[in-house]
């Protein structure tokens, strides 16, 4: 071993290392380049191997032949001495001028063959790419699958940035779901099949006043909620009645924001006709048209507040639509996708659409943050 | 949903990696990757170096000071495993209960690079569980006050120390800096009224800024680097102790030097005690002196100078900022010092480069340009920025410059006027 070692010290004539990739295909290299490689160094000083074609060096399998391409040239600019720093970071530069696919394969390499300077400048460059970027377009860069549902997606939000946005976001989402209970509630009622599932939430909101059942009288506000919601029930009062299992709800947690958006469709469409609503629709169904009713919490705040915090939801609802737009599109194409839905199977006898009506039905535990 | 047969080559690389990319990023991108995809959900919680700052929480009119608190407090709560380096600078925030409580969490983690920097505004205590942190390696702390307890043992590991306003009492910082055996780098700055011995066998770079009334580098045989800049205090007192020869006290005991840097009074404080009958110590590695707002007006502070670049064999640059006085200056009575005290046989064989600043073109500052250039066979570059103050006399500074000799064929003189 010793002697090989020796050899390999020795500057003789120009020699050679033979590095054969997981594939099988065998190639030759200058040494001083593939000694570059720690992992390779250390093969050739240690084993002694390499020396010849029989005696190849194994590289781990990560190194596919176009990547070790990649890796000699980077180690034989790099291993000349003497270069400036200026002349090595231009040739980084453009050395990293790659798509992202293969920027992932040669870091992966890089990593086991422990090319340090190399696994460096590549993650550097990945960090580079993703930084800024909003999920949507690292998804789409990277291929990355989309497999969390809209709830998941808020949870580490809510947890951790306590971003104002994403508080009214879920204070939105809560007096949806609210709203949709209830309306399902009035159903209930109508077909008689009431089943005393009332949460803590609805027994708040009978305390407070509410109706559980929303016949008994209220201010000129919640007169002109009734008669919406009785339209709504018009609308989809038929396409619960067919499906009546509610257990077997499943994924709730992806629907809020799709039925919210459904929602809103709903109401501003509410001719019977039911147009499908263009993505710039979005300011409009954020508009203060909308009373959102949120009667367990809101109804019995005094008026300025309430003003303030409608106030609050509309302003939210702008900034949506103006400095957060991917979370817009997200909401928008998914409720797209749903209206399309309802379009399509006319009276809804879709099990898609009618999950979501259904949804209303169950007491979600409700998530509000202020 | 894009292309569908595209491969998700980013989740499959080992997270090793996928640690090195996310420390690259902003802690907010970093955290944000979790709504990527299921695989992504809490890569971002192992990750052993969390970096805030101002902008980890969104601008908002108010509440980033409590947003910051609770984004860093959530932060900390959802994260697993060893945490080595905690960097906090965020301006918007103050003193709070929550740093306690993160210090405590942070010492639990094995720390080793821990750096804090609050704004402005009242300083903080530091929670006494940091002299716990056993395996801390390097530390920096900003406007705080420390308290070492009594059974503090010292840090074993930590190589790299800095303390910006920090408020500690003068034995504390003593004991601190020699009960870290591994201590290489000390950066000390606004500390008042001090005075400080230093004894760290292996340190190598040494930042002092402040107040400081006497400095003894008691024990740093090996140091590599030194800057030192010294204000007077109000009541102007001198300088250390006028029995004690500052030159010896402060640079005796440092053969490897390779760079000096002294600021405002560094040089008045070294011609404190500077006898003739000096030792003699040699600074073979020094390489760079640079020495600003010398008097040329004070003779000890010349000869600090002259016995510093006649130490120094190997000297390669040499940078002077003056800070004379023209009109005190200018009566120069020892002119002959120049043709008596300095050996003209002695040349700067390796002497390249010399700035010299601030040059009001008093007598000694010429003599001095003369000198050196004299006796500098290899210099390349003397450059000259005259004092902005300084404007009548700049013609006849060059006219006296054309006059000197110059031991080097290749010297370029340099004149620069903004």
């Amino acid at each position: 071993m010793s002697e090989s070692a020796m050899a390999v010290v020795k500057p003789e004539m120009k020699s050679y290392i033979w590095l054969q990739t997981a594939d099988g295909s065998i190639q030759q290299v200058e040494e001083e380049v593939a000694m570059f490689c720690p992992m390779i160094c250390r093969e050739i000083l240690q084993t002694g191997m390499g020396s010849s074609k029989n005696y190849a060096i194994s590289l781990p399998q990560r190194v596919n032949p176009a990547i070790l391409g990649l890796i000699l040239d980077y180690c034989r600019f790099h291993q000349v001495p003497g270069r400036s720093n200026k002349e090595r970071k231009t040739f980084d530069e453009k050395f990293i001028r790659m798509d992202t696919k293969k920027l992932c394969e040669l870091t992966s390499a890089a990593d086991s063959l422990q090319l340090k300077p190399l696994v460096d400048l590549t993650s550097r460059a990945l960090a580079r790419i993703i930084e800024g970027k909003t999920p949507e377009e690292i998804r789409e860069t990277f291929h990355l699958p989309d497999d969390l549902t809209e709830e998941e997606k808020l949870e580490p939000l809510r947890n951790i940035t306590d971003d104002p946005r994403i508080r009214l976001l879920n204070r939105l989402y809560a007096r949806k779901r609210k709203e949709l209970r209830e309306r399902e509630k009035l159903k209930n009622v109508e077909i008689e099949e009431r089943v005393d599932d009332r949460s803590v939430d609805d027994l708040l909101s009978f305390i407070n006043g509410g109706d559980g059942d929303s016949k008994a009288v209220k201010t000129n506000k919640n007169k002109k909620k009734n008669r919406r919601r009785k339209d709504q029930q018009k609308d989809s009062s038929s396409t619960t009645n067919e499906n009546g299992n509610h257990d077997k709800i499943e994924e709730l947690d992806a629907l809020p924001s799709c039925c919210q958006n459904n929602e809103f469709n709903q109401i501003l469409g509410a001719s019977p006709s039911r147009t499908v609503k263009s993505q710039d629709s979005a300011a409009a169904m954020y508009s203060s048209k909308i009373e959102f009713d949120d009667a367990d919490i809101y109804d019995d705040l005094d008026p300025a507040m309430k003003e303030e915090l409608d106030r609050e939801v509309e302003d939210f609802a702008r900034r949506l639509n103006s400095d957060w737009p991917e979370r817009v599109q997200e909401i928008l194409s998914l409720g797209q996708e749903r209206n399309l839905v309802t379009v399509l199977t006319g009276n809804g006898s879709s099990p898609r659409f009618t999950k979501q009506v259904l949804i209303g039905g169950s007491s979600l535990p409700v998530g509000v943050q202020r | 949903m894009g292309d569908v047969l595209g491969v998700d080559h980013l989740s499959d690389l080992p997270q090793s990696i996928i640690e090195c990319i996310l420390t690259r990023l902003p802690i907010r991108d970093a955290i944000r990757t979790s709504i990527l995809s299921r695989r992504w959900r809490y890569k971002w919680t192992t990750l052993t170096q969390l970096v805030f700052d101002d902008d980890c929480v969104a601008m908002s009119n108010d509440g980033i000071y409590e947003d910051l608190i609770y984004f860093i407090t959530h932060v900390l709560f959802l994260h697993e495993g060893p945490i080595h380096k905690f960097h906090l600078s965020a301006t918007y925030l103050q003193n709070t209960p929550d740093l306690d409580q993160w210090l405590l969490f942070l010492s639990r983690k094995g720390i080793r690079e821990l750096i804090i920097e609050l704004g402005d505004g009242e300083w903080f205590r530091v929670h006494s569980c940091l002299f716990n942190c056993s395996k801390l390696t390097l530390l920096e702390l900003y406007r705080c006050e420390l308290d070492p307890p009594p059974t503090f043992k010292g840090f074993l590991c930590l190589k790299s120390l800095k303390l910006h306003q920090v408020l500690i009492a003068p034995e504390d910082i003593e004991s601190l800096i020699s009960n870290c055996p591994l201590l290489e780098s000390l950066a000390l700055s606004y500390f008042d009224s001090l005075v400080l011995n230093i004894c760290a066998p292996n340190l190598k770079y040494l930042y002092l800024e402040g107040e400081f009334r006497d400095i003894c580098l008691q024990n740093t045989p090996l140091l590599v680097s030194i800057s030192v800049a010294l204000y007077m205090n109000d009541e102007s007192e001198p300088f250390g102790d006028l029995s004690d020869c500052n030159y010896e006290k402060f640079l005796g005991g440092v053969p490897y030097l390779e760079k000096l840097t002294g600021h405002v009074y560094f040089t008045k404080y070294l011609s404190i005690g500077n006898s003739a009958r000096k030792m003699p110590i040699s600074y073979i590695y020094l390489k760079s002196i640079e020495l600003h707002q010398v008097s040329f007006e004070d003779m000890n502070e010349i000869l600090v100078v002259l016995r510093l670049i006649t130490s120094s064999p190997n000297l390669e640059e040499l940078q002077i900022s003056g800070s004379s006085n023209p009109v005190a200056a200018s009566e120069a009575p020892d002119l002959d010092f120049w043709e008596n005290e300095c050996p003209s046989n002695l040349t700067f064989g390796k002497l390249r480069v010399v700035k010299a600043t601030d040059m009001s073109g008093v007598p000694h500052e010429m003599e001095f340009i003369k000198y050196l250039l004299r006796n500098c066979p290899v210099l390349e570059i003397m450059s000259i920025r005259p004092c902005v103050y300084v404007t009548d006399r700049r013609l006849n500074m060059l006219i006296e410059l054309l006059k000197f000799r110059r031991a080097s064929p290749e010297a370029e003189i340099l004149f620069i006027q903004e």
